[in-house]
């Protein structure tokens, strides 16, 4: 009876995972974001973004702005790769076990 | 299986949002809750315009790294109390959520207290809740498209004040005005402005106990903090069923007390039956309270059908509020707040650090002395540009020598000097292979205020 109603409602199914699937995403967002935004203040109130630019040897000049601003858009990409992996082996493998003794 | 089978199945996964209206309510709850929000919003928008030494009172000066509030003045090197604060204001949060329950939740987050902002707005445009939800299912015509658009003039009006005062929290305020008035306003100002402005908007026009229900981490951990001691919004099922209403309950032998009249759930704001018993969904906002108090009020039965209890006092035990977990939260928050008092008031405008040269541990300068090469580094954490003047102590006769080619140590505020020093000594004074000294860097302004670090002194020991 378990995969009955997959195989019949179709759009019922298609409608479901699309919702999970937003809904997840939704979630991998927010979670990044928020976190991102914690860690710039953390690691912004102990560095200065004007002082590393001078210490990185592409020498560009940034404005403090400038520097808040990458380093928020650099956490958040990192947070986000990692709340995505959650995301993605958060669903479990649809696929059915193989029956473990077949003859029974 | 059929669709209609399966419909069910849908909703309990994942529902689509059912738009909530809240029923409007008065009360005493209600009242402390209007007055909160007065207060707290009132603060929003009002501190960034006050001034304090002739300076913007609470400014966070973020392009010229420094906080200022109300004449203090903080660095970056003062992110201890950034963080103190932080802690103190978890605990806090800790302390008050297990005596009371989602006290912050109903009463002082910006969420609920702008969203109570809006939803007065969407009354007062568009009518109580039943004429709300009419409206919603009416068609469109001259009406809906006049309440619908001064609602939304309303609200976009207020989520742009909103967005213009965040950011004066960040630049100058009233620059900030008169940049908005010539339309000069920088990349980054227009950004916030409008950033915060959306998230105003959305999150007290639209979301609203979606924040709660989905988003907000707090939500989830609460309960952790909660035992059966704990201040929470309750139905008396013992005195309120067999609920029912009109016939049935003229007819019945002993009904309870809750005539079923479905207040208590017209007027919360995240939708909940608070008679299906605690839910995580419920924001302690005592909206259900005041309802039903005025519906047991009418009906002529004591109040308190829906209130502020335990735990314990529904089970007819006693309640404590002075408990392990209250002492250890209340105890903890007070040791954070009195090391917070401690190093604000015993902080210095100076804040300083000295390495010893590396390359060697002391120099012949003649004879009878020798000296101790260190790199000094001072910073400026006060208000106005000073000079330092430095000494040594620990050893006798000890003498602090500027570098090469400083002459003097000054800086301005926020800035950080850095220049060798030399501090000499006798020979005959400075005998052990390693001494301890004390070196002090005093303010030459009439603060007079001094830091002081100490080090090794590398003496003359053969
Ligand atoms: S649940 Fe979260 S967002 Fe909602 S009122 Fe409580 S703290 Fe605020
Ligand atoms: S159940 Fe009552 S206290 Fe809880 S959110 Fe709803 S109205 Fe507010």
């Amino acid at each position: 009876m378990g995969t009955e109603p997959i195989v019949k409602n179709r759009d019922f199914n298609d409608r479901q995972i699309k919702r999970i699937f937003l809904r997840r995403m939704g979630i991998v967002l927010w979670v990044s974001f928020f976190t991102a935004a914690v860690e710039s203040m953390v690691f912004f109130a102990l560095f200065d973004p004007a002082y590393l630019g001078q210490l990185s040897s592409l020498a560009v000049d940034i404005t403090r702005w400038q520097g808040y601003a990458l380093g928020f858009v650099f956490f958040w990409a990192f947070t986000f790769s990692a709340a995505l992996f959650a995301g993605v082996v958060m669903a479990l493998p649809r696929t059915r076990l193989a029956k473990r003794n077949p003859h029974s | 299986m059929t669709d209609q089978e399966t419909k069910p199945i849908e909703l309990s996964l994942y529902k689509a949002h059912e738009k909530i209206y809240p029923r409007e309510i008065k009360g005493r709850f209600q009242y402390k809750r209007k007055l909160a929000v007065l207060v707290l919003l009132g603060l929003f928008y009002i501190l960034p315009w006050i001034s304090w030494e002739g300076q913007q009172a609470i400014l966070f000066d973020l392009p010229h790294r420094r906080f200022h509030i109300f004449g203090l003045t903080l660095w970056p090197q003062d992110f201890i109390f950034l963080a103190l604060m932080l802690i103190i204001a978890a605990f806090s949060l800790f302390f008050f959520t297990a005596l009371a329950g989602r006290l912050w939740c109903g009463f002082a987050c910006p969420q609920t207290v702008w969203t109570e902002v809006f939803i007065w707005m969407e009354q007062l445009t568009e009518g109580n809740r039943n004429k709300r939800m009419k409206l919603d299912k009416a068609p469109w015509s001259t009406e809906k498209v006049l309440r619908k658009t001064s609602k939304q003039f309303l609200w976009i009006t207020f989520a742009l004040w909103t967005g213009f005062t965040f950011v004066g929290f960040f630049t100058p305020i009233k620059e900030l005005a008169a940049h908005v008035w010539s339309w000069q306003l920088g990349p980054w100002e227009t950004f916030w402005l409008f950033f915060y402005s959306l998230a105003t908007y959305g999150n007290a026009g639209f979301l609203r106990e979606q924040v709660c229900l989905y988003m907000c981490p707090y939500a989830r951990f609460q309960s952790a903090m909660f035992d059966k001691e704990t201040l929470i919004i309750s139905y008396d099922g013992q005195r309120g069923e067999p609920r029912m209403r009109g016939k049935k309950r003229r007819e019945a032998e002993a009904p309870g007390d809750c005539i079923d009249c479905t207040l208590c759930v017209q007027v919360c704001p995240t939708g909940i039956d608070i008679r299906d018993g605690l839910q995580y969904e419920c924001i302690g906002c005592a909206a259900c309270i005041d309802a039903c108090d005025e519906v047991m009020e009418k009906s002529g039965m004591p109040k308190g059908l829906i209130k502020y209890t335990t735990e314990n006092a529904l089970n007819g035990k006693p309640t404590h509020i002075i408990r392990p977990r209250t002492l250890v939260y209340f105890t903890i928050l007070m040791l954070l707040v009195s090391s917070f008092g401690i190093a604000l008031l015993s902080r210095s405008s100076i804040d300083m650090n000295v390495i010893h040269d590396r390359n060697s541990f002391y120099r012949v300068v003649n004879a009878q002395t020798i000296e101790n090469v260190y790199t000094l580094k001072v910073m400026n954490k006060g208000k106005t540009t000073t000079g330092y003047k430095l000494s040594a102590t620990g050893l006798e006769g000890l003498e602090v020598l500027l570098g090469m080619n400083e002459t003097e140590i000054v800086a301005e505020p926020g800035q950080l000097v850095e220049v060798p020093i030399k501090i000499r000594a006798a020979k005959a004074v400075a005998n052990k292979k390693i001494h301890t000294i004390e070196v002090t860097v005093t303010a030459l302004d009439e603060t007079g205020d001094a830091a002081s670090e100490t080090v090794k002194y590398f003496g003359y020991n053969k």
